[in-house]
């Protein structure tokens, strides 16, 4: 029984692997999961548990620096830009056409 | 320039927690997307960690730069979202199109004829890092041969029923394989927090 994975590129294999097995843990059971973690000593179900180790971590500083959010951040501000900027120039037209008339 | 809040500087607040506290995950969906995440961080450049991928789709999924189809269940949905930051990092690495880093050679204003610079080093990390990945996993299942060869089976992108024929295993002996690399990826997803 062959059992190398990669024989094509890796990258390429390593992805397809990723893409299939995360299909598995999507669906896996609550029941997988509780299993998994009594693999391991540890109780999902308890307040504190170890399994959620790691996720505390994620602060809401981070999630006002992340990416999207600045780019976000950064389209809105563009949008709000050019809507201030729009009626303003529309508003100069007018004066403007005078000008060049009397020139 | 967007400030942040004096409150949230001192009080910390995991996007995850506004999500729990919103009823749009439960705590086992919770430790599935870390399970997730951690799977999905195999594929990464090393400078970004599974915590980042999972912070990125919470708020991608937050801030709705993504937004959530009708019917498709929300953990499927932000595992959705970091499949692609996945690949986002890759071609962000790699200075291909869509990433910040892209040089453009574009003398004739032809958006056509635009030619990206590649940096050639970065899909040689890759390819040691993939490696270096697949044998981690190969690993796993030393001395199980079935989960070896339905692996390799994936890896090579066959349906099911052709590793199954390949392979020749019957659908009880396959999915009990499955259900062992299921659970073993659960155990990696939930070992610990930091790497």
């Amino acid at each position: 029984m062959r059992t190398k994975l990669a024989l094509t590129t890796p990258a390429a294999a390593l992805g397809r692997i990723l893409d299939r097995l995360d299909r598995e843990l999507i669906e896996a059971s609550d029941e997988d999961i509780l299993e998994a973690a009594r693999d391991l000593g540890m109780n999902p179900l308890m307040k504190g548990s170890a399994a959620f180790l790691g996720l505390q971590s994620l602060s809401l500083a981070e999630f006002f620096d992340s990416d999207a959010l600045k780019s976000l951040l950064r389209e809105r501000a563009a949008q709000k830009a050019a809507a201030v900027v729009a009626p303003k120039r529309a508003a100069r037209r007018p004066v403007e056409r005078k000008d060049s008339a009397d020139e | 320039m967007p400030q942040i809040p004096q409150l949230a500087d001192q009080r910390i607040l995991t996007p995850a927690q506004v999500a729990l506290a919103l009823n749009i995950i439960s705590r086992m969906d919770f430790l599935r997307l870390k399970a997730i995440a951690r799977l999905h961080a195999r594929g990464l450049p090393p400078d970004v960690s599974w915590d980042d991928l999972l912070q990125e789709a919470f708020t991608r999924a937050m801030v709705g730069s993504r937004r959530k189809p009708q019917g498709v269940a929300m953990v499927a949905f932000l595992a959705g979202i970091m499949r692609s930051l996945r690949a986002e990092h890759w071609r962000r690495a790699r200075g291909g199109p869509g990433s910040r880093e892209s040089l453009r050679i574009d003398h004739q204003r032809d958006l056509s004829r635009a030619v990206e610079l590649r940096d050639p080093g970065s899909d040689l990390e890759q390819a040691l890092l993939a490696r270096e990945q697949l044998d981690a996993i190969e690993r796993l299942f030393a001395g199980d041969s079935v989960a070896l060869g339905i692996l390799a089976g994936l890896a090579e992108g066959r349906s099911a029923a052709q590793i199954r024929a390949d392979l020749g295993l019957s659908k009880t002996v396959y999915d009990s394989a499955r259900k062992r690399i299921r659970r073993t990826f659960l155990r990696e997803g939930l070992t610990c927090g930091l790497n």
